[in-house]
């Protein structure tokens, strides 16, 4: 029996506490993005800019929610929520530390060893670590339990073999978490899988060619590991317990403002495009747009409101990521067609032509990053009592 | 939800669900009104949600009468207690009393002046008015007795009645300052049919969900298959949109008011574009789950989606809201517009 309760979102008041705190991130954000160009800033969580994480770093606004033994600030969800939802819909390149603060940080902070979180935290709190995660592989997209690549015991550690993909930033990457098989005899698939922090700066027999997408961009790659020999310590929370830590950690990857933020540039470069004489029936459109820009706002900040109170947001965060990838995707259509100029690359036309060429070809990824689209149907499916 | 909503959610779900069946829906929609009902609302105070205690009401907040809104949508409940519960609070808070008996909003802005001449079309349920409200061009509350109005009848597609309401030189019975926007009603008109729309959006999903958890086809329940469940998650999604929305807008009237230019009138005006911008999907594809029995009158998804497909209009359809958020965008410009959406 379906509770329609359940699929509510709880009314989530922000702290009036958080104000200054947002004030103070537009006036920085205002500061350090002069110098970007409007087609920088569209890449948004693509972004790549060393200097910028390292900045925020410096403000204190990287690994905001772990511990201060490990250099970080012991502040509140929400108030990283702050942080990101502003980044996010200024265009800050944050991409270099994006995963480490999200998760990474996060993961190594709940599940590693003493002498992990010493050696790990104080760096991704500076904004000076890149983090990429090794889940997807080429037999294993959505159905990630199927992973593959082994992880055997030997005297002297784990010897890694097999090959992961779609890795964000692997090549640039200082660390990795990856998901893999530790017991391949175990009956269960997600069983016998366990979670590795990889140097892949120290570790030998770890290769990364980038993949290029679509636009002939590299920012994602085949990672291959020959004989990839980790030391013992590399084991990242206990064996044999992957699966559940993925889980844990997808929650991170699923419920934050980016699920619905990667265009908004994109709309206010839409609005001052059509101005105030734009016709009524574009007005209507970008209004249209503006309340379901407004909408997923408040489905969002319920969403951190949830967390913040230990409440599992599972379901809601499905429907915010499905409903708020829909929203992104429309969006460089939308804008073509209201105000009928060709995208562009880089080479040619204007800011907006720019801005919507990049968007454009980026769009296709939004539903398939963090989980496709189908998966969050069936997520959604499963809180509704009919799977 | 606080302890009054919960009270209020309780005591609805229990008067609805015992009153309303498909028989009863079939039979007001035939008949107009329900005199037991109403009488049963009444008794309740639901119509009074908003009114003082003084006054014999509850002294509920809009976010309080979110619940009973809601309610009234999930429930197709075929009176009008929502505009009662507007005019009540309209006429308490301009310090006139309010007559017995219901109460129509007039939703056009009137003429000012001594005395009022219009036509004011769709006007819900007037046919059973004792007595209108309106507000005039510079925000004087004004009332009417049903004996002054002529009246035409008309229904929307659910058959709720929508009657055009005449007035000719007509003296108002009383008059006072509101303090509200002259074109205030049409936007409590849109809160509440946000409102309304939420509630409806829960009852379709409610209704596929069962329906095709039932239903077996090729030896399987329909919401076993993927098809299937991805309509429903669609479903599902919608209604949480359009009911976060709707319930931000409460809120927003309750914090900032209806007068002045940081009011609500932003919140509302994307609850009412994304409610009615939601029928669409809410509307197929509860009847694509349904097949057949779903199109007959015989069932009751059509009481809930030919509401929806009224509703969706009635005060601003969501190209209007769209185009009155469009122009706030427009003025406000892009470097502003993610302070706009946070503020």
């Amino acid at each position: 029996m379906l509770n329609i309760e359940s699929l509510r979102f709880p009314r989530y008041e922000q702290p009036a506490s958080l104000a200054p705190l947002r004030e103070e991130v537009r006036a920085f954000l205002d500061e350090s993005l002069k110098a970007y160009s409007p087609l920088v800033r569209s890449n948004t969580w693509d972004g790549f800019d060393p200097d910028f994480s390292r900045k925020l770093g410096a403000k204190g606004w990287m690994g905001m929610t772990l511990p201060k033994a490990y250099g970080g600030h012991e502040r509140s969800a929400l108030e990283r929520y702050v942080i990101v939802e502003e980044t996010l819909a200024a265009g800050a390149p944050v991409g270099f530390h994006w995963i480490a603060d999200r998760q990474s940080g996060p993961v190594i902070a709940r599940y590693g060893t003493e002498a992990q979180k010493q050696k790990i935290i104080p760096g991704i709190t500076r904004g000076e670590v890149c983090f990429c995660i090794g889940m997807s592989e080429p037999n294993s997209g959505s159905d990630l339990a199927s992973v593959k690549t082994r992880a055997d015991k030997v005297a002297d550690g784990w010897l890694v073999n097999g090959t992961k993909i779609w890795t964000t930033n692997a090549h640039r990457a200082d660390y990795m978490i990856a998901l893999l098989r530790t017991d391949s005899s175990a009956d269960s698939k997600h069983r016998g899988l366990s979670q590795f922090l990889i140097d892949l700066k120290a570790t030998k027999g770890i290769t990364a060619r980038p993949i290029k997408d679509l636009a002939g961009r590299g920012h994602f790659n085949e990672v291959s590991f020959v004989d990839a020999l980790l030391p013992a310590d590399a084991l990242l929370g206990k064996e044999g317990d992957g699966w559940k830590q993925v889980v844990a950690e997808l929650a991170f990857e699923r419920s934050g403002p980016e699920r619905y933020l990667s265009c908004f540039l994109l709309l206010s470069r839409l609005v001052d495009a059509l101005g105030k004489d734009a016709s009524p029936a574009a007005l209507a459109k970008v209004g249209a747009e503006l309340a379901w820009a407004v909408t997923l706002r408040n489905m969002s900040l319920s969403v951190a409101g949830m967390l913040n109170e230990g409440i599992d947001p599972g379901l809601q965060a499905s429907i915010v990521k499905d409903l708020g990838c829909q929203f992104e995707q429309r969006l460089p259509g939308l804008a073509q067609e209201l105000v009928g100029l060709e995208p562009t690359l880089a080479d040619a036309g204007t800011d907006f032509q720019q801005v919507l060429g990049n968007l454009m070809l980026l769009a296709p990824s939004f539903s398939l990053r963090g989980g496709t689209l189908e998966i969050l149907r069936g997520i959604i499916a499963r809180g509704l009592g009919v799977r | 939800m606080n302890e009054l909503q919960n009270m209020l959610e309780e005591s609805v779900t229990r008067l609805f669900s015992e009153q309303i069946d498909r028989g009863f829906l079939a039979k007001v929609e035939e008949q107009g009104w329900s005199s037991e009902l109403w009488d049963l609302v009444s008794e309740q105070g639901l119509t009074q949600v908003l009114s003082s205690e003084a006054n014999g009401g509850m002294g509920a907040t809009w976010a309080d009468t979110f619940v009973v809104v809601r309610a009234c949508g999930r429930y197709a409940v075929p009176l009008p207690v929502g505009e009662q519960m507007l005019a009540l609070w309209l006429l308490e808070r301009a310090g006139l009393p309010a007559p017995e008996g219901f109460i129509a909003l007039l939703p056009t802005v009137l003429n000012a002046g001594a005395t009022v001449t219009a036509e004011v079309a769709r006007v819900p349920w007037g046919r059973q008015a004792s007595h209108f409200v309106g507000l005039d061009s510079v925000g004087d509350l004004v009332l009417f007795e049903a004996a002054q109005a002529s009246l035409t009848q008309g229904q929307n597609l659910a058959r709720e009645p929508r009657d055009t309401v005449s007035l000719k030189d007509a003296k108002p019975l009383a008059r006072a300052a509101s303090t509200l926007k002259p074109d205030a009603i049409r936007w409590l008109g849109a809160l509440l049919r946000a409102g309304q729309i939420a509630g409806t959006a829960a009852a379709c999903l409610e209704l596929s969900v069962k329906y095709t958890s039932d239903r077996v086809q090729f030896g399987r329940a329909l919401s076993q298959f993927q098809a299937i469940q991805n309509h429903l998650a669609e479903l599902g999604g919608a209604m949480a949109s359009v009911d976060t929305m709707a319930r931000t807008a409460f809120l927003a009237l309750d914090a900032r008011g209806l007068a002045d230019a940081s009011d609500a009138s932003f919140e509302i005006a994307a609850a009412k574009c994304r409610a009615s911008d939601a029928v669409e999907l809410l509307t197929r594809l509860s009847h694509q789950v349904h097949g057949a029995i779903g199109f007959t009158y015989e069932y009751d998804l059509q009481f809930l989606t030919r509401r929806l497909w009224s509703w969706r209009a009635e005060f601003g359809t969501s190209g209007e809201w769209g185009e009155y958020l469009g122009r706030i965008a427009t003025a406000t410009g892009g470097d502003r517009l993610w302070a706009l959406v946070t503020a």
